[in-house]
């Protein structure tokens, strides 16, 4: 829909993407393929090994190919500044942390001929013993200093083992959620040019500062020395969040041939080695609660993996803290570190493995509890936030529940496993929470500047994943501007606009937004003041950071939402299939009913996907995922999502930001899979506590 | 993503294709629709140095009545053949299983000789073929010869098929009313099938005559599932359930992350039994 919207009326409308026709003619220039003079073509020389050094690198053979400008490997490379990233300061020895890291590059005129001359570097390694096989019961587990984010990694509320030994319903059991790789449907790319002194990279990034502030310092340059650009990505699911070493290789590769761009994708097997991925989770869940089903305590521990080179810790325990009311509360975590590739952030980091596991264990405990999975949830229901002390400055979950029960048809449910059967399928229906924390990122500035036409320019260094923001910030700025939609224009996706913090953690619109509205109300206060409520014939514009929120050390601030399944599985094969999800969310003021829809959308059937497809297999003999292309890590088609009914509670936040919206990109994902899960516990009576669920699980 | 260098052969005949074979010797290929090939090629499990296009041999492109058998031209696409009368009404479970290959565009541009002379027991039409006890006409420098699907698949993507040889014909019975079946079982839509069960059921005065049966990705070849075959000849139509249950017999597929060997022997009992049933009731 393209209607016109009124003035001050454009938050909430399902106004299409402004860039969408864009896209659609294939017009939208996305990083590879910004159009530059002579550019070289880099392909990257990758490890075989998964941990040793490189003893030694003969390029001969490919330097003296056709074609071929140079060949990068660490004995040439330019030094790098020691950062302490180890993931990112490539080339500067011959040291192989895992296999895929990369080891050096060749660039040439053509990318057909960098490729070639790739396979014609011959290397040598001194090898290592491999050490990749991710176990709970290895020796050398460690508690990390911190988690992602920022969370401590161990918290305890009350006595959790009094508590569990004295529960009249105990419950314990242990879940697990595989590797899993982001994915999206665009690979990382860059094109890397160096000129005096100053880099310029066309990125395929969730936040062109984040990339600045992280490759800035490894060149030794100012942060303004290094220009982002990158109007339009093709998805990142956290993947894009922070650069990963791709952005370095071909920054490195762009100082060999100054002056000339080079260009660099990833294809989609180095997806499965360089670009970052969810850990896999272990995870013991111990319940306790009294004969009515109140619970009295609530345990995660959680064992994960990191890689030995870099450290990074899921905060997979910490929607436990929070999610249900107990005396007693307690989390950990512990790490292995292995010879593997560096895990990051993948959509709902924490919550979607974390959520996974709780609410398969909080359906198993309500049925322990001889309580229906929805009143169970409710009367579960805190009074405040556990974790801080807070209280909610909304708290949505209950309305999901009780809405998302009455458009599926919940009531009336015989809880009875395999008590439904159409032919040869069981069928069943399954319920699971989900949640996710409102978060707001610090270092954001905007322009506004008004023309005497009536017309507004907007500028944020913002990014557009696939999300939406080219249109919804313009919603915002509109509405608080008191104009129509059409008379804004958005400029992002660039470090020539002012500073912003990335598409991550949901926290976009919160970040992006509050700032627009920040500089919206000086523009209007300026041209009041200044100008007699008149735009002056040579325009106006005014400038603002993001103000601090003082709401936020006296709210817990969380989004909510209920996924309703139904599964259907074929008792004979183990067959499962789902015909229809009903999620009900609670994000407070939704700025786009149209790209909202398709948020909630893309979380809900990535969920269904790790419930059922998603598995990056590992060789633990070599270090390396098996199933690295699309033909053997399994994604859902079309074909394989029934239908999908999706809403939202109206909801009214004056907390969380100036919009009273939460973000909404993440929590689609979080709890579906449980969902699913229990759906398929209802259909067969066989529980599977380990993602995914394969048709051999429910074959006994 | 890009395949190592090749030379692109046209052949504008049959005949001109085998010529151009023994001139290239066995690093050349047949480039039919090139949908099994190029994949390969892309990811360097393949890399002849000749591909000698049979694409624009029209004459390779038929479906035919010929007595109680349809011949079927190489180069027919598995759409025409999804999509033919004359294969719907007298050999059903070509049409049907024709039209579960791949996705539309593989449909559209993948040959069935193609596919069979790729040779993958992982696609769902070898199997097919297996227990319609189909012909292959053959081409090639020493002449023409027929051999029979049973002697065609020799192991894991190799054939009976010479490197100066082409496939120009497949040869099916009509079905004349015998009952048929083809069961596959993937985990994601359109994608190879974890297993596959062909049956043709032909019955006489209420029990059962004769069953064909023959797997997809049971084995590095199609194979056929001879003890439930050998258990339902002459035998009830009571007996499906029981004969079923031997269908795995004598087989050790292949485990992979797709599923175990077990679990494919459990699937191939299953499909079985259900491929059964239904070509019964058909």
């Amino acid at each position: 829909m393209t209607a016109t919207q009124a003035p001050g009326k454009s938050v909430g409308a399902p106004i299409s993407r402004v860039e969408g026709h864009l896209k659609v003619r294939g017009a939208a220039t996305y990083a590879y393929e910004h159009r530059l003079d002579e550019p070289a073509y880099l392909h990257p020389l990758q490890s075989t090994i998964a941990n040793g050094r490189v003893a030694k690198i003969d390029a001969s053979r490919a330097e003296a190919e056709p074609g071929v400008v140079a060949v990068l490997t660490h004995e040439n490379a330019p030094k790098l500044e020691a950062v302490g990233d180890a993931e990112l300061e490539i080339l500067q020895n011959g040291e192989v942390g895992f296999r895929g890291q990369f080891i050096g590059a060749v660039i040439a005129d053509t990318f057909e001929a960098a490729r070639y001359a790739a396979g014609l570097v011959e290397i040598e390694y001194e090898e290592r013993e491999t050490d990749a096989d991710f176990r709970p019961d290895r020796d050398d587990l460690y508690t990390p200093e911190q988690l992602n984010a920022g969370f401590e990694p161990d918290t305890s509320v009350g006595d959790v083992d009094g508590a569990l030994a004295s529960a009249a319903v105990k419950f314990d059991a242990t879940y697990t959620t595989p590797r899993e790789h982001n994915n999206p449907m665009e690979p990382h790319s860059s094109i890397a040019v160096w000129d005096e002194g100053e880099l310029t990279l066309y990125e395929s990034t969730q936040g062109v500062y984040w990339t600045q502030n992280t490759i800035a310092p490894l060149f030794g340059l100012d942060a303004e020395k290094v220009h982002v650009i990158s109007p339009h990505v093709g998805g990142g699911f956290g993947s894009k969040g922070l650069p990963h070493a791709n952005v370095v290789l071909a920054a490195l590769a762009a100082m060999l041939v100054e002056g000339r761009p080079v260009k660099f994708a990833l294809t989609r097997h180095m997806m499965f080695s360089v670009a970052g991925y969810r850990t896999p989770t272990i995870q013991r869940i111990r319940l306790g609660a009294d004969a009515e089903g109140k619970l009295s305590a609530i345990c995660n521990d959680v064992v994960e993996q990191t890689s030995k080179i870099k450290e990074f810790a899921e905060q997979t325990g910490t929607s436990a803290r929070m999610m249900y009311d107990s005396s007693n509360i307690q989390t950990t975590h512990l790490l292995a570190a292995l010879d593997v590739a560096v895990p990051s952030w993948l959509r709902a980091p924490g919550e979607a493995p974390g959520m996974f596991a709780l609410e398969s264990a909080m359906d198993e405990m309500a049925i322990e509890c001889d309580l229906d999975p929805v009143e169970f949830r409710i009367m579960n229901e805190p009074e405040k936030d556990l974790e801080s002390g807070l209280p909610f400055s909304s708290r949505g979950l209950v309305a999901c529940l009780r809405e998302g029960a009455e458009r599926f048809g919940w009531d009336g449910r015989n809880p009875t496993p395999r008590s439904e059967r159409d032919g040869r399928w069981l069928v069943g229906t399954g319920v699971a929470s989900s949640v996710y924390p409102v978060f707001s990122m610090g270092g954001n500035a905007a322009t506004i500047r008004a023309d005497s036409d009536g017309k507004y320019v907007v500028e944020i260094g913002a990014a557009d994943i696939g999300t939406g923001t080219w249109t919804t910030l313009g919603q915002i700025a509109a509405d608080e501007l008191g104009v129509s939609f059409e008379d804004v224009e958005m400029k992002i996706g660039d470090t020539k606009f002012p500073n912003a913090s990335g598409a991550g953690g949901s926290s976009g619109i919160t970040s992006w937004g509050s700032t627009l509205v920040e500089a919206a109300r000086s523009l209007r206060e300026k041209i009041e003041a200044e100008h007699g409520g008149n735009i002056p014939d040579e325009g106006v514009e005014a400038s603002a950071k993001m103000p601090k929120n003082p709401h936020r050390k006296e709210y817990a601030m969380y989004a909510f939402g209920a996924h309703f399944v139904e599964a259907r599985v074929d008792e004979d094969t183990g067959e499962v299939r789902v015909p229809r999800m009903t999620s009900v969310f609670a994000a407070g003021r939704i700025i786009n009913a149209k790209t909202a829809r398709s948020q909630f959308m893309g979380g809900m059937v990535m969920g269904l996907s790790a419930a059922l497809h998603e598995e990056s297999v590992l060789d633990t003999r070599f270090g390396h995922v098996v199933n690295h292309d699309f033909a053997e890590y399994h994604i859902p088609t079309n074909a394989d999502v029934g239908e999908l009914d999706i809403s939202w509670i109206e909801e009214d936040d004056p907390y969380v930001n100036p919009m009273g919206s939460k973000g909404i990109g993440e929590i689609g994902i979080v709890g579906s899979a449980a969902a699913v899960a229990n759906a398929v516990y209802h259909a067969t009576g066989t529980r599977v506590r380990e993602l995914p669920i394969t048709p051999d699980k429910l074959i006994s | 993503m890009i395949p190592l260098k090749f030379d692109y052969e046209v052949a504008e005949s049959a005949q001109h294709a085998v010529e151009l074979l023994g001139q290239h010797g066995d690093e050349a290929k047949l480039l039919a629709g090139g949908h099994s090939l190029l994949p390969i090629m892309k990811l360097r499990l393949a890399a002849p140095t000749v591909l000698i296009d049979i694409g624009r041999l029209n004459d390779l492109n038929y479906v035919r009545e010929d007595g109680d058998k349809l011949a079927i031209g190489a180069m027919t696409r598995h759409t025409d053949v999804e999509h033919s009368d004359l294969v719907k009404s007298e050999c059903g479970i070509l049409a049907y299983t024709a039209g579960l290959v791949g996705d539309p565009q593989v449909r559209h541009r993948g040959t069935i000789g193609g596919s069979l002379a790729h040779g993958d027991a992982a696609s769902d039409l070898p199997g097919v073929f297996l227990a319609l006890d189909a012909e292959f006409k053959i081409t090639g420098s020493g002449g023409d010869r027929t051999i029979a699907a049973a002697d065609f698949f020799e192991d894991y993507l190799m054939t009976a098929l010479a490197p100066d040889e082409i496939l120009t014909e497949v040869r099916v019975p009509k079905l004349n009313g015998a009952g048929w079946s083809y069961r596959k079982f993937n985990r994601r839509a359109q994608d190879w099938a974890v297993v596959g069960v062909g049956a043709i059921l032909e019955r006489s005065n209420g029990s059962i005559s004769s069953a064909r049966i023959g797997f997809t990705n049971m084995a590095s070849v199609p194979v056929r599932a001879s003890a439930t075959e050998q258990a339902l000849s002459g035998a009830s139509v009571d007996s499906i359930a029981e004969a079923a249950e031997s269908a795995a017999d004598g087989t050790s597929p292949s485990s992979d992350i797709a599923a175990s060997s077990e679990f494919r022997q459990h699937l191939a009992r299953v499909l079985t039994k259900r491929a059964l049933d239904e070509a019964l009731s058909r």
